[in-house]
């Protein structure tokens, strides 16, 4: 099978790497590109641990074609935090109140909702609980019942608010 | 949060740090089982049975042999056949098939190949012959006089030499005389229950990497819920020495009981072996759901009687539980579970029964939701026959110290009587239900278990320490070791680093299950710690040239009314002095603990019913739990939650549906569907901290007891709201919208 | 004398008692001196049981000390998720 060169932005970088055609995002982001941040929980469109950000928008990367990234934003967990540290002082608000409020027992499910989230408040920086709640719908977490996670992203939209 | 009865005040236990394996998480970094990718590394895929039941007339490898990049085939031949007496027996052929095919999605062969995709083509192509056997699936088809045997290996257990069958286990539970006693009573209930199979439903397929070198050693990159199982159970099932092999525990995506047992690992490492490479072995979500373990479903006859003024008679009950293809535990349990009330009359008969269905496995208070669902829901009736309130009625009757459970022991100290008087203080309950919703509660129980348990707390050069345990992290243990030694100490919690380590690397330690881990596995942390404060004191007197005896350990650091200048001298000054005063400082504790105590529950639910669709919606929910100790309130309230909504999915959504050949009709999370957030409100909770006096700071283990009260928390929500009594888990929309149809 | 409380499934080895007294420094022992009068009683015990001593459950409970007026509760063994 002959490999597809793709070339896109991830995390703000121009990337290019190759793919069989049939091979989906996530497995390109996982295996070609070593971004493990994005988790295979189903591989089906219907947990949500493979969120990333296409062109600023929450996609399940498992249900996307390598080459179908051809040209497109690409922004996963591992492109949150800005700068090049991985120290608390970089963090995104979101993964501070995710830390802070213990939204993440096992943290399988937390990649996904952290993506998922910022899109979220990106385009809704005063979301209601319900709105969050729908937002999130679509990344399902088994340890926590959501609670704290929802009261993360609340409170990580005040921050970001009063930021701005 | 509401603290009854801790008297204790502590610096660090009881506070919320942020957690330190969180950085990782937070930002992609943590690796689980399936980050891991080594060099050379082939991927594997299974051949699973198509039939619930056949015997395997031959299997055929060699087309697939043969096929593009395939390095090695195994199939059930590749291991060596333990004596059926062997404790590792069933899950050795549960792994791969020997000779028979026990339920639908049985692996059969693997295959390693260059390639993923490689491996699962070559898979396909492995030919196998069956010879169709019946198929049993339900409970009274499989207990029904010359019902065909699910497994032709599975005896009785516990009862000495006896022909094969479908009973696992029969476990009959007496004390006074329950017929007297219900004729006697002023009002009885008999109502019968059934519960579907559910999943544990953990985000993390079950994935493996193992690399077998060329010595004969395994290294194995593993999720579980404990790498020292992974390697008995491998070990014993390969034929190998334990020492062949190390487990270096991943991070892991959940477990809830589901990751207590091995499905991958022996499979992997023989492959391994054979091919000469590493391989990967990752279950899809398909596999989880079809071939891992689930819990059991059930059926309940339960009455129970009691006077007019709501004193709980009797109990007369008769439960079984549907265990899948091979014997389990989870039928006597499920008797044993019945511990809240005081019961003076008590006859109950338990069976765990066989089903060509997976082999089920633990899922966080094995088999105490079944009992719960069915004894709590009576109970509600039996208040609102009598008028009375179900918190009252369940005060009444609440065990206290020395009532006896079921088995016949009596209860040490519990918090059950406070967390029902927290629940009716709190402002849920004493605000009205929102306009067209109506309450429900009902109270869980759970054991709790000890077990064994390894640290090694190193103190540095510099003052800070690294506490070395055996216990995976599933939600937070890392910072409940580092809390507790950071009290012990008296250094910052950030001090410490709380490492998981490898098999190799610290002393042998029990699965993280029955809630044990901050229990046992925190009670080793801190006889450590305790070995290290006498030592510490020691090498403080020789530098302070005092008598050890006048030495104390106070507050990090040791301090002795004789020494002149009366300077404390801390942890960080005698660990900088350690070459000079005997060595470096390190101490290890293991343990069998017992005593790990017993913990209540009591939910709260306000629902509201739409008589079109028969959906309900939860408008209100509260969880308060007897924590004993709640060493990070975070996560206990974590476990609380996560508990209470897994309960949730069980209570109104979530089933295993089998076709009538034993197929699962719904192995995705489409159709599987647990609770999503716009499903739910938020979890109200309220920790109850009755300690444990078997613990040195109180804690009881509270990961399991959460999930025992939602399904009739939630039934009896949906009697208030509706005035249906649901008897059959899910109570989803078509079974509500039959039940309100039936009742006009 | 250490008093012992037998499970249901266990009294028919024991004349159908429930509650029974028998000597010895350990479990172990306890479960011996039982043999000795109710005969395959000990097998049947260490087949699977675990003990409740003085409030707290001991899955291994062959090597656990007793006093004479302990009271031991044989109870199935427990699991956990
Ligand atoms: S892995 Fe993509 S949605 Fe589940
Ligand atoms: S934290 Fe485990 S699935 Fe969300």
């Amino acid at each position: 099978m002959s490999r597809t060169h793709i070339t896109c932005t991830v995390n703000g970088e121009d990337t290019d790497f190759l793919a069989n055609p049939g091979t989906s995002l996530l497995d390109a982001l996982r295996d070609e590109l070593g971004l493990t941040g994005a988790k295979e929980g189903c591989g089906t469109g219907d947990c949500g641990a493979c969120s990333v950000l296409m062109d600023g928008k929450v996609t399940c990367a498992c249900l996307v074609f390598a080459p179908e990234a051809q040209g497109r934003n690409l922004l996963t967990v591992e492109g949150l935090s800005s700068g090049a540290g991985i120290s608390g002082d970089h963090l995104h608000p979101l993964q501070q109140t995710f830390l802070e409020g213990a939204a993440l027992q096992c943290g399988v499910c937390t990649p996904g909702f952290l993506v998922a989230a910022k899109a979220l408040l990106d385009h809704n920086p005063d979301p209601t609980e319900s709105e969050i709640r729908y937002a999130l719908a679509g990344n399902l977490c088994r340890c926590t019942g959501y609670d704290k996670i929802i009261r993360s992203v609340q409170e990580a939209a005040v921050q970001l608010r009063s930021a701005k | 949060m509401t603290a009854i009865e801790n008297p204790k005040t502590y610096k660090w236990v009881g506070t919320r740090p942020i957690r330190h394996d969180g950085y990782d998480k937070v930002v992609g970094k943590a690796r689980f089982a399936a980050d891991l990718n080594l060099p050379g590394q082939l991927h594997a895929a299974y051949l699973r049975s198509p039939h619930a039941h056949a015997n395997i007339v031959s299997i055929d490898t060699s087309k697939a042999e043969a096929m593009p990049g395939v390095k090695a085939i195994v199939t059930g031949d590749d291991f060596p056949a333990l004596d059926i007496t062997d404790p590792n027996h069933d899950v050795s052929i549960n792994v791969l098939a020997r000779g028979t095919v026990l339920y639908h999605g049985h692996a059969i062969a693997a295959v390693a190949a260059n390639t993923k995709a490689e491996a699962q083509t070559a898979a396909a192509a492995i030919e196998v012959e069956y010879e169709l056997l019946p198929v049993v699936l339900g409970i009274d088809e499989a207990m029904a006089d010359g019902a065909p045997l699910v497994n032709e290996h599975n005896h009785q257990k516990f009862v000495g030499p006896s022909d094969p069958s479908n009973i696992a286990t029969h476990t009959p539970l007496e004390r006074g005389d329950a017929d007297a006693a219900m004729a006697a009573a002023d009002i009885v209930i008999e109502r019968e229950f059934d519960c579907a199979h559910v999943h544990q439903g953990y985000i993390e397929p079950h994935a493996c990497v193992i690399d077998t070198g060329a010595d004969g050693k395994a290294n194995v990159w593993a999720s579980s819920q404990g790498h020292f199982m992974v390697r008995a159970i491998t070990a014993a099932v390969l034929g190998w020495e334990t020492s062949r092999i190390k487990v270096t525990p991943a991070e892991i995506g959940g477990g809830f009981g589901g990751k207590t047992t091995v499905y991958l690992e022996p499979v992997a490492a023989r492959l391994s072996e054979k091919a000469g490479r590493p391989v990967k072995l990752v279950m899809s979500r398909e596999e989880v759901l079809r071939s891992s373990g689930p819990a059991p479903g059930a059926k309940l006859r339960i009455k129970i009687g009691a006077t007019s003024d709501g004193e709980l008679t009797a109990i007369d009950g008769w439960m079984a539980y549907q265990v899948g293809a091979y014997g389990d535990f989870a039928g006597m349990v499920g008797a044993m579970s019945v511990a809240s009330y005081k019961f003076p009359n008590l006859k109950l008969e338990s069976w765990g029964v066989l089903s060509n269905t997976p082999k089920t496995a633990a899922y966080r208070a094995p088999s105490a939701p079944h009992a719960a669902f069915a004894i709590e829901s009576i109970i509600d009736d039996i208040a609102s026959e009598l008028s009375m309130d179900p918190i009252e009625l369940r005060l009444k009757n609440a065990a206290v110290e020395g009532d006896l459970t079921a088995m016949g022991m009596p209860h040490p100290r519990i918090g059950l009587v406070e967390c029902l008087e927290a629940l009716k203080a709190s402002d849920h309950y004493q605000s009205e239900p929102a306009e067209g919703a109506a309450r429900g509660v009902a109270v869980g129980f759970w054991f709790n278990i000890g077990e064994q348990s390894s640290a090694t707390v190193n103190l540095n050069e510099d003052g800070t320490a690294t506490v070395i345990t055996g216990s995976p992290d599933i939600g937070g243990s890392r910072a409940s070791m580092a809390l507790m030694a950071a009290e012990e100490l008296g250094i910052d919690v950030y001090s410490i680093t709380p490492v998981v380590a490898d098999t190799e690397a610290v002393g042998f330690t029990d699965v993280t299950e029955g809630s044990r881990a901050t229990f046992a596995t925190g009670k080793a942390v801190v006889e450590a710690c305790r070995e290290l404060k006498v030592e510490l004191c020691r090498r403080a007197a020789q530098t302070m040239g005092v008598d050890e005896a006048e030495v104390e350990w106070v507050d990090g650091a040791a301090v002795s009314p004789s020494h002149v200048g009366g300077e404390p001298l801390t942890l960080a000054a005698i660990t900088a002095q350690a070459k000079r005063t005997g060595g470096p400082l390190t101490a290890t504790a293991s343990l069998n603990a017992a005593g790990a105590g017993p913990s209540f529950a009591v939910h709260c639910a306000d629902v509201k019913v739409d008589e079109e669709t028969g959906q309900t919606e939860i408008v209100r929910y509260t969880a308060v739990q007897d924590a004993g100790t709640a060493i990070h309130p975070s996560y206990v309230e974590g476990q609380m939650q996560g508990g209470s909504v897994q309960g949730i999915g069980w209570a109104l959504n979530e089933e295993y549906i089998f076709s009538s050949d034993g197929v699962l009709m719904n192995p995705g999370f489409l159709d599987y569907r647990i609770p999503v957030a716009s499903d739910l409100p938020m979890i109200e909770t309220i920790i109850v901290e009755v300690p444990n006096p078997s613990h040195p700071y109180g804690v009881r283990g509270v990961g399991e007891t959460g999930i025992v009260p939602p399904m009739a928390t939630i039934g009896n929500a949906i009697k208030a709201a509706a005035g249906v009594r649901m008897t059959s888990l899910p109570m989803s929309p078509p079974k509500v919208l039959k039940a309100l149809g039936d009742a006009r | 004398m250490a008093t012992v409380h037998l499970m249901t499934q266990h009294r028919s080895l024991a004349g159908g008692e429930a509650v029974v007294e028998a000597d010895g420094a350990t479990v172990g022992q306890i479960i011996d001196d039982l043999d000795r009068r109710f005969p395959g009683l000990a097998a049947a015990l260490r087949a699977g049981s675990s003990a409740g001593i003085d409030g707290e459950i001991h899955a291994e409970p062959e090597f656990v000390r007793v006093q004479p007026d302990t009271v031991v509760y044989f109870v199935a063994p427990l699991t956990g998720g």
